[in-house]
């Protein structure tokens, strides 16, 4: 895996940005009282944190997976997350005749918070979308030239369709990992083509095929809190409203950083960029550790069943 | 007691539940509607009460009230006299605009609903403040507006003590029913015993932390619970961190009255508090 | 025949919420109910002293698009009749009701949505009780197939469905009027009075009165009843929560 540290002028850190207000506003949640900004700001001076976390460590992750392949439940604490991966065959875009297409969509509904409408979007969504397309989609963790059936013809087009059921801070990593976990769990039918025609098998007739994985990249958050003397990865909803800025680092388990972003609210010092994608490598170690194991038990549980003869396949290869 | 009955939307209160009839009228809490009045030629007490929604039904003899408790986790509405916490939004002339509940219509205080404020005493309330305020009314029909009072507009006093601004400390949010029992809990009748309906936490608390200071708390039926610890010292912010996760445990889990004895230890425990 | 399983105040946001599986068309669906709350301005001119009731359907995999708010328009239409919008705290106020199909297969573009239906109807009710919202009444609701051959068949498929000749979806309320009827294809009055008459006894549970033609239905008239499962699943949830006061009794 030759994964190359990108830093694109996009994701520059920009420091000091003046846009801690139009946070605030995008997210449209009932403020913050005085009372709780201030406790929780004084709590983190003596290094508590309200749910008795320390600040280096995520909530409780919760993971199950349904009857279909790729379909994750996670949940991080009170956060709760559903996603869905499906696969159809279509044309390929004319400028990229041997990609597959992978798209991840993200809609809040009034489900995950009363703060967000039916049909419309926000802020937040655009911006959670923007991670999740960085960290994943533009790292190429799925190998989309694997998607191609028939050049120029036809090839698969891969979703991910990510259902926020209940919001309480730390959105984009929980939905990072429920989507990671998602593309690794998914099976897709199997295609070949024979005499030009592309021929697509039911389940029933092959075992279906694992996507390509390159590799397994995650974001962590990290938030800010009393002129940057205390930062915090995993924050609640209302630990997220009394930070005063975010780091965003997307890194896989080689250590390879693919995204890396400090999007709004006060300066932060640059050695904590450093030190922080540390923590970030140690956590997202901590964390696919954990999801292999609960996929390989789901995987085993299946094979008993005997709907998992692929997993073997996929083993072999 | 017999079983509760469990009502649906629809179906009807069957009368044998219903306290005896006496002199003076039956009054009829959340979650009930009276369809059809007894005609004149039927001398019987022939309420058809019917549910609005699903719940317990709650009857008290003494008071002439019959009730429907339903689910725990619902929105709170403003009913006249209930005690909440409420955060200042803005202010305008006279009132403050205040959130009861988020993304509903603001409730106004007045200015001078205070104790003893008159333009030059009143309370400067900015955005993000609290206050402990009784719901005064709640208007009638569409656009209704909701008042609230920090004063009681007989006596000129903020009774029950601690109605007023919120100074520090911190609020943590429970369901709108376990507000309601750490209401009940709190009430003057309430305090000869040591469980009412099925808490104990508050009182186990209150035994555990006395050495550290004790803690002042303030329940709002909107579903949160403000508590300060400053006599506590410098373990003030371990306190209340503590307090806040047995009453939010207490709630999500449903606990009993043991387990929330086991709950206190453990959290005071981890908190190395005890 | 495979019951459907439930269960409700499922979210932690959201005022009320159910979850509901259906074994036998796969569905598996979240709803969540946000009320009373604030809707912007402009879309309470109409009825001012009424609730405005909201639905969305979220399919679990594709963009929604149409045959999500024709089904949308259905539900809201039969919530409208359900819900109480006149009581305290609920005039000019939001009722919102949001569907999301997060397991089974996905409508494809061109099917049926009335397989859903039932679904999205016992979700957005359970939700509802969930939430507390004041309701005149309960319902419950069946979808029904007619196959090629005049067989009547409870909760086809989805290939079942696509084959079959009509698809029809009836909701009966707790009062036992018709709260619904959509039906679709090919299909004359008598196979619609034998449906009706199917869809009470799985609902409601009634014996079949008046005619006396025998359909494929004679050793199924042991279903449990929908409307019983609805009941069943509520009071579930209120031992829960009333735990304290009922073990203490």
């Amino acid at each position: 895996m030759a994964q190359k540290s990108t830093f694109g002028p996009r994701e520059a850190p920009t420091l000091g940005s003046p846009s801690r207000a139009l946070f605030g506003k995008m997210l449209k949640e009932a403020q913050l009282s005085v009372a709780e900004r201030d406790f929780i700001l004084e709590a983190l001076r003596e290094n508590v944190r309200l749910d008795g976390r320390g600040p280096d460590q995520f909530r409780s992750l919760n993971l199950s997976f349904g009857n279909e392949y790729g379909h994750v439940k996670l949940q991080v604490g009170k956060t709760s997350i559903v996603v869905r991966i499906s696969a159809e065959v279509t044309k390929p875009r004319d400028d990229r005749p041997f990609d597959g297409l992978f798209n991840i969509n993200l809609e809040l509904s009034a489900m995950g918070s009363p703060a967000w409408e039916n049909g419309r979007s926000n802020d937040l969504e655009a911006y959670v979308t923007h991670v999740l397309d960085s960290v994943i989609r533009r790292s190429n963790a799925l190998d989309t030239e694997s998607l191609c059936i028939l050049k120029g013809v036809s090839c698969w087009s891969i979703r991910a369709d990510v259902h926020v059921l209940d919001y309480d801070g730390n959105l984009t990593d929980a939905a990072c990992i429920a989507i990671m976990t998602g593309l690794r769990h998914f099976r897709r039918p199997d295609a070949v083509v024979r005499d030009g025609q592309v021929i697509v098998y039911g389940v029933e007739e092959r075992v279906p095929v694992a996507l390509n994985i390159t590799h397994n990249p995650l974001s962590v958050t990290f938030n800010a809190f009393n002129e940057g003397n205390n930062i915090i990865v995993d924050a609640t909803r209302k630990e997220e409203q009394a930070s005063e800025g975010e780091l965003v680092i997307g890194i896989n388990n080689g250590g390879d950083v693919c995204f890396l972003s400090k999007f709004s609210g006060a300066p932060l010092d640059a050695m904590e960029v450093v030190t922080k994608s540390n923590v970030a490598l140690e956590k997202v170690k901590e964390i696919n550790t954990k999801v292999d194991k609960i996929m390989q038990v789901d995987l085993a549980r299946r094979a008993k069943l005997g709907m998992a003869d692929e997993s073997r396949a996929e083993n072999d290869r | 007691m017999s079983t509760p009955l469990i009502l649906l939307p629809g179906d009807e209160v069957p009368s044998d539940y219903l306290p005896p009839t006496k002199s003076n009228p039956l009054k009829l809490g959340p979650g009930l509607r009276l369809l059809s009045q007894p005609t004149a030629s039927s001398k019987s007490s022939n309420h058809v009460l019917t549910a609005t929604q699903a719940g317990l039904l709650a009857t008290d003899a003494k008071r002439n009230t019959v009730s429907l408790q339903s689910f725990s986790n619902r929105r709170y509405i403003p009913t006249t006299n209930d005690l909440v916490i409420a955060q200042i939004h803005h202010s305008s002339v006279d009132y403050f605009h205040c959130m009861v509940t988020p993304h509903t219509a603001h409730a106004m205080l007045g200015q001078l609903s205070f104790e003893g404020a008159t333009k030059k005493t009143r309370p400067m309330l900015k955005q993000g403040d609290l206050v402990y305020a009784r719901v005064l009314s709640v208007g009638v029909g569409a656009g209704a507006e909701v008042e609230l009072t920090c004063v009681n507009p007989a006596t000129g006093k903020a009774e029950p003590g601690g109605l007023g601004p919120l100074v520090g400390g911190m609020v943590f949010d429970v369901s709108t029913g376990m507000a309601a029992r750490l209401l009940r809990a709190s009430s003057p009748s309430a305090e000869k015993s040591d469980t009412v309906d099925g808490l104990v936490v508050l009182a186990e608390l209150g035994k555990k932390l006395e050495s550290l200071g004790g803690f002042e708390i303030a329940v709002g039926r909107n579903g949160k619970i403000w508590v300060d610890c400053s006599n506590a010292g410098e373990s003030a912010v371990k306190v209340t961190v503590a307090i806040g996760q047995c009453l939010q445990s207490t709630d999500e889990r449903n606990l009993d009255a043991a387990d929330q004895k086991k709950l206190v230890t453990k959290i005071l425990r981890g908190m190395k508090l005890a | 025949m495979v019951e459907p399983t439930a269960s409700l105040s499922t979210l932690n946001r959201a005022d009320g919420s159910a979850s509901y599986k259906c074994p036998a068309t796969g569905y598996d669906v979240l709803g969540s109910v946000n009320a009373p709350i604030e809707l912007p301005a402009r879309r309470d001119a109409l009825k001012p002293e009424d609730a405005t009731i909201e639905v969305f359907v979220k399919p679990g995999n594709t963009t929604a698009g149409v045959g999500e708010r024709y089904v949308e328009g259905i539900l809201r239409s039969v919530l409208t009749e359900v819900v109480l919008g006149r009581e305290r705290g609920y005039p000019r106020r939001g009722v919102v009701i949001t569907l999301a199909i997060v397991g089974g297969g996905s409508v494809e573009r061109g099917d049926s949505y009335l397989t859903v239906l039932p679904a999205l109807l016992h979700t957005s009710l359970l939700a509802l009780l969930s939430a507390s919202v004041p309701l005149a009444m309960t319902f419950s609701s069946a979808l029904l197939g007619v196959t090629k051959s005049g067989d009547i068949v409870r909760d086809p498929s989805a290939a079942d469905a696509k084959a079959a000749s009509s698809l029809h979806v009836l909701a009966f309320s707790s009062k036992g009027h018709l709260l619904l009827n959509e039906s679709e294809g090919c299909f004359d009055f008598d196979t619609w009075e034998l449906i009706r008459e199917r869809a009470v006894s799985i609902c409601r549970g009634a014996a079949v009165s008046g005619t006396g033609e025998d359909v494929a239905m004679g050793e199924r008239s042991n279903d449990a009843r929908l409307d019983g499962f609805v009941r069943e699943t509520v009071e579930d949830r209120l031992h829960v929560d009333y735990a304290w006061k009922i073990e203490s009794n």
